[in-house]
């Protein structure tokens, strides 16, 4: 787990040293829509640009309104933390990412630049078309960009080596299903994010060895239970928080977060339809899950199935798709009688303040819970 | 200093297009009270199919909630707060805080019952909460909701890139068409459709040569005006044909005015421009800047009617290449009419693009109107509304036109914005440029 988590803390180097070993580019792209895929067949290394805690004092010229997540992504650029990315894409998703990818664009001109467009009405009957021409666009360029053909074996290869991390990720994500998980929460999504700036072959491999590993340590004291739904995260603060309080996170619907690994791509002859398929069947992001909702089913299906026993919803401040679907989710958890804490994370987390929160919420749900008053050990 | 003075006087065609509002209004009201009228969330923007089903009235939440914003500040407070403790944020769009919030509370700020949505059909925009808007009427009744995309991507026209995201949109809207005759049982209308796709760009091209017409020292009208003309059509929908002589109507009168050098501001000597749509409670800062000679052109929104433009070579705004049906090309099914309309259309199209992707788009606007100034909002509530502006202002300034930002919510929401503030911003910004009020 420690070399992980080293990866994830010093993304940056990782990148770079990935860059001086293989002699290929690497892609930077804002949107977890992006189909990662494609680049990885042109031995190009997709890295999901993350924002970090760090003072801002560069992007008030540009940017207003912003969540402080794009806003430090763009800061990173313009401080040359990211010098060692090539290009960015960015796939239509949300616009305060767009907004970092086309200032970014801006400010360095000299990086490759693709916008790339993801149907934000997924469940339309010729989404599916729109977004196989858009990725075949997109597979033309980047082998206009590095200069090598992508054929059917390099995108076999690729759709391979993400199944299989994804299929991994899950494995590690159906442990915290257990009474007794092996793995906490904070963990789970260091796993995750990792994923999102590694190379998937590389660690694929690690996983492999890390999972037995993992099987057989010692399970974590029984807690309460919790869900974690909202914005997207680069780190995993919040997690940590409710662990020091003796609770866990045994599941999240966050776009960066379960709903990044819980599709694979299906085989099909037709190798991009396949790739457009996965993109559309994901579990909807709050934007995308625009017309009939899906995101309801999912939410308390994930909830059920990993037997939590409350929610809280970390929303970033400004963040307009999940603005707009914060009515939606917390109908569903009152209906259905969830305890769920709702709060509004900024540039940093303010620990005490949520500290006091979530261990009001816990102390809330604590007491109700049967298996936690030692009842089921005598 | 220019001290010339010119003539103003009132526009001929104000009264008309207070009538066209009203009738509009009208119809809203009266199809939710009918049994044979439909009332429709949404907007069917420039690929106006709505005119084909009899009966059928769509509109959007922006005018909604713009005008709720304007007309009772009290009242779109108690909305805003409706929409509020049922999840949405007080950061989100006022347009559809106000808007639905008046559905939650089950009245119009007149005290009529609020006219309840029959279907959903979004406007598709860029706009993250454009994409979700519809949900909220969507979630309280069981209606249904049909959607579609705003397809765009960055770089140059790539026709061959455009046939599938064109196919997209053509099937999306064929879809809605047949699931309104399918769930109600209405009867489409294909000649109307044919027949109002075949108005629309020339109502284009008398916004287009208004647009121009403005550019026009004394402008002939200002942005005031043209808030109340720009949804004509668009936002606001109407018959096709009184749309149509409407633009005309407002065309041949605005060349009058300038062939006439009849002036919006008679003491103009200071031109500005602004982006996205105005403070709707608070639009008397247009008076107060015309005590400095100063006059509003307008903004890329409030011409978006004309189309995308770009500077050409003479000095004048033009329209950016837009592919062009091919004359020999026959109209005859619904299928035909949508395919046209959005082969006619420019893929990316409007002012969102320019916006987005074509960054010299702001400074061409701002040289064809010769513009002095800018005052750039900043709105905290709308991403769509805010996206791209303090770059826009960057861009302004590198070719000396002086920007100004003032804050606020939201054009619907006039929670955050300082009145007083934001007059004073105006005072120090004219003087600092050297201007005095006049007597």
């Amino acid at each position: 787990m420690e070399r992980f988590r080293s990866i994830l803390e010093n993304f940056h180097t990782y990148a770079e040293n990935w860059k001086k070993r293989s002699g290929g580019r690497v892609l930077g792209y804002y949107e977890p829509y992006m189909p990662e895929e494609i680049a990885y067949a042109a031995n190009i290394l997709p890295v999901r640009i993350m924002s970090r805690h760090a003072a801002d004092d560069v992007t008030d010229r540009q940017m207003y309104g912003n969540c402080y997540c794009t806003r430090d992504m763009l800061r990173q650029f313009i401080n040359g933390d990211y010098a060692y990315v090539d290009g960015l894409v960015n796939t239509e998703g949300c616009q305060w990412l767009y907004n970092a990818f086309q200032t970014t664009l801006n400010s360095k001109p000299e990086l490759y630049g693709y916008y790339l467009f993801m149907p934000d009405y997924p469940d339309g009957r010729t989404s599916k078309d729109v977004l196989r021409s858009e990725l075949d666009i997109f597979k033309c360029r980047m082998e206009e960009w590095t200069g090598r053909e992508i054929s059917n074996d390099d995108l076999d290869r690729a759709i391979d080596v993400y199944n299989e991390n994804r299929r991994l990720l899950r494995r590690i994500y159906e442990l915290r299903r257990a009474d007794h998980s092996v793995i906490s929460g904070s963990e789970a999504m260091e796993l995750v994010l990792t994923s999102q700036i590694m190379d998937k072959s590389e660690m694929n491999e690690m996983l492999k060895a890390f999972i037995p590993e993992l099987e057989t340590r010692k399970p974590l004291s029984d807690g309460v239970r919790l869900m974690l739904i909202g914005s997207e995260t680069y780190d995993v603060a919040l997690e940590k928080l409710v662990e020091s309080l003796g609770a866990n996170i045994v599941i999240d619907e966050l776009d960066n977060g379960s709903s990044y690994i819980w599709n694979e791509t299906i085989p099909q002859k037709d190798r991009l339809m396949a790739l457009s398929l996965r993109c559309l069947g994901r579990p909807h992001s709050a934007l995308k899950d625009s017309v009939w909702r899906r995101r309801p089913d999912h939410i308390y299906r994930l909830y059920e199935d990993f037997q939590a026993d409350g929610a809280i919803i970390a929303k970033q401040i400004y963040c307009h798709p999940h603005g707009t679907d914060m009515y939606m989710v917390w109908k569903l958890l009152r209906e259905r009688n969830i305890p769920y804490h709702t709060f509004e994370r900024d540039s940093t987390l303010p620990y005490e303040e949520t500290r006091q929160r979530i261990a009001a919420l816990i102390g809330m749900i604590e007491p109700g819970i049967t298996r936690l008053s030692g009842w089921s050990n005598s | 200093m220019n001290n010339q003075i010119w003539e103003t006087r009132p526009l001929e065609i104000w009264e008309r297009a207070k009538e066209l509002r009203a009738k509009w209004q009208k119809s809203i009201d009266e199809s939710a009270a009918s049994e044979n009228a439909l009332l429709a969330h949404g907007n069917a923007g420039r690929l106006d199919w709505s005119v084909g089903f009899t009966g059928l009235n769509i509109i959007e939440d922006n005018p909604v909630g713009a005008m709720l914003a304007n007309k009772s500040d009290e009242f779109s407070r108690k909305c805003r707060m409706a929409a509020e403790i049922r999840g949405w944020g007080r950061e989100l769009c006022g347009y559809v805080n106000n808007c639905w919030g008046s559905m939650f509370l089950g009245r119009q700020s007149d005290g009529s019952e609020f006219p309840m949505r029959e279907m959903s059909v979004p406007f598709p925009d860029p706009c993250d909460q454009h994409t979700k808007r519809g949900q909220q009427c969507m979630d309280l009744s069981p209606i249904p909701r049909w959607g579609s995309d705003f397809t765009m991507y960055l770089g140059p026209r790539d026709p061959e890139r455009e046939k599938a995201m064109i196919e997209h949109k053509v099937y999306c809207t064929l879809h809605v068409i047949n699931e309104i005759e399918r769930v109600f049982g209405r009867e489409f209308d294909d000649e109307k459709l044919i027949a109002a796709i075949g108005l629309r760009p020339q109502i284009e091209i008398y916004a287009r040569e208004i647009t121009q017409l403005m550019t026009n020292i004394p402008s002939p009208i200002g942005q005031k005006d043209l808030n109340s003309f720009y949804t004509v059509g668009m936002l606001t929908k109407v018959d096709p044909e009184e749309t149509l002589d409407f633009w005309r109507s407002l065309r041949d009168e605005i060349k009058w005015r300038v062939d006439n050098k009849i002036a919006a501001v008679g003491t103009e000597r200071y031109r500005w421009m602004e982006a996205h749509p105005s403070p709707w409670h608070y639009l008397k800062y247009y008076r107060y800047m015309e005590k400095y000679g100063a006059v509003c052109i307008g903004s890329q929104y409030t011409h978006m009617m004309a189309g995308t433009l770009e500077l050409k070579e003479d000095g004048r705004l033009g329209p950016t290449d837009e592919p062009r049906l091919p004359k020999d090309r026959s109209i005859r099914t619904r299928e035909d009419a949508l395919r046209a309309t959005m082969l006619q259309a420019r893929i990316p199209c409007g002012f969102k693009a320019d916006e987005y992707f074509r960054v010299t788009a702001i400074t061409d606007f701002a040289k064809g109107f010769h513009v002095n100034g800018a005052i750039m909002p900043l709105w905290r509530g709308g991403v769509g509304c805010t996206l791209t502006r303090k770059e826009q202002a960057l861009r302004l300034n590198e070719i000396g036109v002086n920007t100004l930002h003032y804050e606020g919510s939201q054009p619907g929401d006039r929670t955050d914005m300082d009145e007083h503030h934001f007059l004073d911003q105006l005072d120090m910004w004219m003087e600092n440029q050297g201007l005095r009020m006049l007597d």
